[in-house]
């Protein structure tokens, strides 16, 4: 088994004006996803994100504070789930419940370091 | 997969909220305090993922709460004034306005504001739904069928006029209470009407509108001084209307007409809870177009199949209505019921009276009425030219598939 770290881009809710009742059938929706991948045992971690951003660039380590990034290119948060491959990770990515807001998931499998 | 969190919970959450921290902080707040709202449910839909609190409710007021008194600082900060917000008497004073019967109050002080005179009616609509029932702006212009920048428009004017005129968070006096009381009722007559013949193809609005009436008029019936005959048959009418509102739209989600309509499927509690508030309604001595609506609808639901429907009562009931207050559509309605009188003549008549110019959006009805009376007379050719014009005027697929398969039947 090896470690994958699921990251959820785009679909800032609050960018995108979301009303309470859909804001409610989301959670709905997260929440199962991630009743669903616990039952299965295989999430070793993972937390949502405040989209607020600082951002530390160049040799002068020039922070920046304004939200650069636009709303659809924001990472939401993430995942570390266990599978067997990035294939595997695709089919559990399946239940992500942002693709109707553009939202997109990124797979990476984390790196192991030889002893 | 289950969770402990009710229906509408976020939606019904919303106009609570930012009710009661609108009465401790004042109408002049009320776009920073719709705001704090609003983040509490992005958080919550953040947080709640993983694990959903004990007691969601309680969750969502302590947060809004303390978002609330956050912005509240910092625009103080900003203001380089003296923070007047302290954690100690007055947090202690907010908890108590999230008891059930002060949620209350505070939102029936929301409707007055909404239901002000210095607000345009459809300024009313669009502030009530958005602050009292939770719908976002999109929500509202699609149930309103407006573009959403126009909704965004009411809501600006609306609370520009609040801010102008200086409207205070109360109840009106006393006896100003009648005549506002008016305006509260139409407004909620008109957004149990939209959720019920609304064109929209999301059959969700529909009942969340429909549902929206009905809570608010439960909600005004709670306190002895709105009470009226007027109020008690309106509340009659929208449950009448409601019991039947399921079997309005079949399982593959065509309409149903009220001849077609699976009459099992009515929800009798509400016709119960109508009839009672329809016997209560006679303890007041004051009369309105809601008592004669809700006698017509009694009458339908009375008849335990189509063909026992007594039209010749509610040919009565309407020819009343139209005398107590003169209106397009109680002629067009009455019109409808001299067909099933086979009374073509009266039909005719009815409908040659009738200004299509101010139906609006039902103004397919009208048509509808036309192409069934020349379809009894035998007239196929007029029938369907006026059944043609009735799919010009309506972008409803539920009420385009029903006119088309009418157009079918004639045809073959």
């Amino acid at each position: 088994m090896k470690d994958f770290m699921m990251i959820f881009i785009g679909a800032d809710y609050q960018e995108l004006g979301l009303s309470p009742e859909q804001l409610q059938t989301r959670m709905g929706k997260w929440f199962a996803w991630n009743e669903k991948m616990q039952k299965q045992g295989i999430v070793k971690g993972g937390e949502a994100l405040v989209p607020s951003v600082k951002r530390v660039s160049g040799p002068k380590r020039t922070v920046t504070d304004a939200p650069l990034i636009e709303g659809k290119e924001l990472i939401g948060g993430y995942y570390i789930v266990q599978a067997e491959n990035a294939d595997a990770v695709v089919k559990i990515a399946e239940d992500y419940p942002d693709y109707d807001l553009d939202g997109t998931v990124e797979i990476r499998e984390v790196m192991v370091f030889e002893q | 997969m289950e969770h402990n969190v009710v229906d509408h919970l976020f939606r019904h959450h919303y106009g609570k909220m930012v009710a009661i921290l609108t009465r401790f902080f004042g109408l002049s707040y009320i776009e920073t305090i719709e705001d704090a709202v609003q983040d509490t449910f992005i958080k919550a839909t953040s947080q709640w993922r993983t694990k959903i609190p004990d007691n969601p409710e309680g969750w969502l007021n302590r947060v809004a709460k303390n978002r609330t008194i956050d912005i509240l600082r910092s625009i103080q900060a900003e203001k380089n004034r003296n923070l007047s917000i302290t954690t100690g008497a007055s947090s202690l004073q907010i908890d108590e306005l999230f008891l059930d019967h002060e949620v209350a109050d505070s939102q029936l002080r929301m409707i007055f504001v909404a239901c002000h005179p210095s607000l345009h009616p459809s300024e009313q609509i669009a502030f009530a739904l958005k602050t009292i029932s939770g719908f976002s702006t999109k929500e509202i212009a699609a149930a309103l069928l407006t573009k959403e920048e126009t909704i965004v428009k009411r809501l600006t004017r609306a609370k520009k006029s609040i801010r102008e005129n200086n409207i205070q968070f109360k109840y009106p006096a006393p006896e100003a209470i009648p005549e506002r009381m008016v305006r509260v009722m139409e407004v909620i007559y008109l957004t149990f009407n939209e959720g019920f013949h609304s064109t929209n193809k999301e059959k969700l609005i529909k009942e969340d509108l429909c549902g929206e009436a009905i809570r608010l008029c439960q909600l005004l019936l709670k306190k002895e001084q709105f009470r009226s005959g007027s109020l008690y048959a309106l509340f009659a009418l929208l449950c009448f209307h409601m019991s039947r509102l399921e079997s309005k739209v079949s399982s593959d989600n065509q309409i149903v007409n009220l001849k077609h309509q699976d009459r099992t499927k009515w929800y009798f509690l509400l016709i119960k809870m109508g009839n009672s508030a329809m016997l209560k309604a006679m303890d007041y001595d004051d009369t309105s177009v809601y008592h004669y609506e809700a006698a017509i609808a009694s009458e339908h639901l009375n008849a335990k199949t189509f063909k026992d429907t007594n039209w010749k009562n509610i040919s009565y009931w309407y020819e009343q209505l139209y005398t107590f207050e003169p209106n397009m559509f109680t002629l067009l309605n009455h019109a409808t019921v001299c067909l099933q009188l086979t009374d073509f003549e009266k039909t005719h008549q009815l409908l040659k009276i009738v200004d299509v110019a101010e139906l609006g959006q039902r103004a397919y009805l009208y048509y509808g009425c036309y192409a069934e009376y020349y379809i009894n007379k035998g007239e196929k050719e007029l029938a369907i030219s006026f059944l043609d014009k009735a799919l010009l005027e309506t972008s409803n697929s539920l009420e385009r598939n029903f006119l088309m398969k009418r157009r079918d039947d004639i045809t073959c």
